[in-house]
């Protein structure tokens, strides 16, 4: 008698629980995924604000960068609808986009009496959050926050002391670096390296290397989607990379980007690609030996014009979200002009012409005009749903050649055949 | 008379029951964390997606055969594991012959011994990536110092170092622990084997070879198959301290299912590949435990 009603007890506070938690989910409310760091910082204080203006209850879950991406992937893929909005790294998209885990913007736009998204917006910015890319059928299923691309890193004093001009080439980085590397000591006497690059295998590497790539004339796909890592200019543009590498520090087919930032504050390096992210430390006293010695530039051009790699931070709504309509509420509120202002205080680069032109960001952030101009004229990494796994292969045959292990040519090949391999599987 | 049977067969019926409930919560929980997990990842390495739906198929063991990099992940795991265990143990055995012996601060050679063993994985991991680090790290700046030219000492940047560094890394954390087990194993050693043979006017290493290793082997089994698991699943400190580079050089086999599973969002291939580590590494472990038994 005794264990039934123990039993029916057990039952009944299990059915409780469970309807209670339930219950907690009536009333508005929006589940964010953002990520850890100066992006997410800023939305998930919008998103506070956000709460407070309107009523709507606001959950965040923040992880790291290394983390967010598979926690994203999991959810979308057992469709659980746990978050209503993700941001997400732009070489995400496609493979989110790709297998229809977003919602598709543009009707919930027309509802609101719009017809596309904001004409402020820069436009290679907009253009990765269509799927698929640059295609007349291509869709919106994202909006885009946080306006990164790559910049030229130097040191304007050392330039101006060996009368070198802003480098215009991949040729001009070359001699200047030999210059520099020859004539100067770092301070405290260490050894002064002319450039900085990293080549760790995976993301790392291949970052470095497509400015590099572009530049040359090289294309990773042609018209049909092959695979042409290999081409000569490809070729060359990786002899020019480890060309490049004798004036790097030794160790960098290690490196990632918090080496690379290292030895640029510590002061022993000269020039880099980085992102706009680390342009703040380099005047903050506590972490930089170069103060206001570090000057900003679009990336060198080869034989071709050189784009950087764009590398923006897009806002999405998962398909399976419960709570679409006022996600997307939230999803233009954050993105006009006037939240997009405070998430740039904060540190982010905004995705809006207007604001990179705004008289009171450009006096806090001199390097706004450059990074538009980099912005305006960047490239996305090729837009397939395969890119982490294609960015991996690549990454290692990059990292081999700059490690010694593996020829220019050979690396090229076997990345070339490798990719190949990638893409037939996914057919 | 048929009243009370009824009744004390419900009682017997109840008592019948209740271990089974009991048994019943840790059952479904084992069931549900532990069995559903394990069919359901041999289902999705036994399938594949087409555009026409699921289907079973042998794709992803197929696809084992041809992929150079599940090889070379695979080999360098084989290799990595059978490098570090064997300076594990003969560090470990010489470490716990040592301070088996009456020597003058033995207890704090002892707890100092085991520092390295208490600190997590991943803290190993920063720590030896900061040590190693070409051109800040404290390694090369000591080396510096006494005047070695470090300019080729890249460690993580250079194939070869790098391997090299990751077992060092892992001997460093685990010969802690085969110390412990094999000290442990030779304090159980009775002293009279030893005295037989001090009688018998056998030498050092006699006594070495035909006493104490003999009665040693139950615990130098022991340490030979947790270290084999350990290593061969081995994922965390690698990770972080070179995250399998430079290129594909120190790529252990756990760390690419990772990549496959959670990056390249290929759940059956890594299942596959899960499960030839698994096989592995139960030949390993049943050729270990059968020697083991033999002993007994």
């Amino acid at each position: 008698m005794r264990l039934t009603t123990l039993l029916i007890l057990v039952a009944l506070i299990l059915v409780v629980l469970t309807f209670g938690c339930r219950q907690q989910h009536s009333g508005k409310q929006l589940t964010l995924a953002v990520v850890s760091g100066v992006e997410g910082e800023a939305l998930k204080q919008a998103a506070l604000d956000y709460e407070a203006q309107t009523g709507v209850h606001i959950n965040i879950a923040q992880f790291p960068y290394a983390n967010l991406f598979e926690k994203e992937l999991i959810d979308l893929n057992a469709r659980t609808g746990a978050y209503d909005l993700i941001m997400l790294d732009d070489p995400w998209f496609p493979l989110f986009a790709g297998s229809r885990f977003l919602t598709e913007l543009t009707p919930l736009l027309q509802k609101r009496g719009h017809d596309k998204p904001d004409e402020d917006f820069v436009e290679t910015s907009l253009a990765i959050c269509f799927h698929p890319y640059q295609a007349d059928n291509g869709t919106l299923q994202a909006l885009p926050y946080v306006g990164n691309s790559q910049l030229f890193f130097y040191r304007q004093d050392l330039f101006a002391k060996h009368n070198l001009k802003e480098p215009e080439t991949w040729n001009d980085v070359l001699a200047a670096a030999k210059t520099i590397q020859e004539t100067e000591t770092a301070e405290g006497g260490g050894k002064m390296y002319g450039y900085v690059m990293r080549a760790a295998q995976g993301n790392a590497a291949v970052a470095d290397f497509m400015p590099i790539f572009w530049a040359f004339g090289a294309e990773m796909f042609d018209a049909n989607g092959t695979p042409t890592v290999n081409s000569p200019e490809g070729i060359e543009a990786l002899q020019f990379m480890l060309e490049l590498g004798k004036y790097s520090p030794p160790g960098y087919a290690s490196f990632n980007a918090d080496e690379v930032s290292a030895h640029l504050l510590q002061g022993t390096a000269a020039m880099s690609i980085n992102w706009p992210a680390w342009i703040s430390s380099f005047s903050d006293p506590a972490k930089s030996k170069v103060l206001g010695k570090i000057q900003f530039a679009t990336l060198p051009r080869g034989r071709k014009f050189g784009p950087a790699e764009i590398g923006n931070w897009l806002i999405a709504i998962p398909r399976h979200s419960q709570n679409v309509e006022p996600a997307m509420d939230f999803l233009l509120w954050a993105t006009t002009a006037e939240q997009m202002k405070r998430s740039a205080l904060r540190g982010n680069p905004p995705t809006r012409r207007s604001l990179f032109r705004d008289p009171e960001l450009v006096v806090k952030f001199p390097a706004y005009p450059v990074q538009l101009r980099s912005l305006e004229r960047s490239r996305p990494r090729p837009r397939t749903p395969q890119w982490n796994e294609i960015e991996n292969a690549f990454g290692i045959f990059l990292s081999k050649a700059n490690s010694g292990e593996l020829s220019p040519a050979d690396a090229m090949n076997q990345a070339n055949a490798e990719i190949e391999k990638i893409l037939k599987r996914a057919q | 008379m048929p009243r009370s049977k009824r009744f004390s067969s419900a009682l017997n019926r109840r008592e019948l029951l209740l271990p089974y409930l009991l048994v019943a919560p840790a059952l479904v929980v084992l069931l549900a964390l532990s069995i559903y997990p394990l069919v359901y990842s041999i289902t999705i390495s036994l399938q594949q997606e087409t555009t026409t739906g699921v289907v079973w198929s042998l794709v992803h063991f197929k696809r084992l055969a041809s992929d150079g990099f599940f090889r070379t992940a695979m080999v360098h795991t084989l290799v990595y594991a059978v490098a570090a265990l064997t300076c594990e143990v003969l560090l470990g055995l010489g470490l716990a012959l040592l301070l088996n012996q009456q020597i003058r601060g033995r207890g704090l050679f002892r707890a100092s011994l085991l520092v390295p063993m208490m600190l997590p994985t991943v803290v190993v991991g920063v720590v030896w990536r900061l040590l190693l680090n070409p051109n800040f790290g404290a390694i090369n700046g000591t080396l510096k110092r006494i005047g070695i030219n470090t300019e080729s000492l890249t460690w993580t940047a250079s194939p070869r170092l790098a391997f090299l560094a990751v077992i060092a890394v892992d001997v460093w954390q685990w010969t802690p622990f085969v110390f412990l087990v094999l000290l442990a194993g030779l304090q159980a050693i009775p002293q009279e084997p030893y005295e037989a043979a001090l009688i018998d006017g056998s030498s050092r290493w006699q006594t070495f070879r035909h006493v104490t290793l003999p009665l040693l082997k139950p615990a130098i089994l022991i340490v030979l198959l947790l270290r084999t698991m350990d290593l061969l699943r081995v994922f965390d400190q690698i990770f972080i301290l070179t995250e399998g580079g430079p290129g594909f050089a120190t790529e252990m086999i756990s760390l690419y299912i990772y990549r496959t599973a959670f990056r390249f969002f290929d759940f059956g291939y890594a299942a596959a590949m899960s499960f030839v580590l698994l096989a592995v590494t139960n030949v390993v472990s049943v050729v270990y435990l059968k020697v083991l038994q033999d002993e007994r």
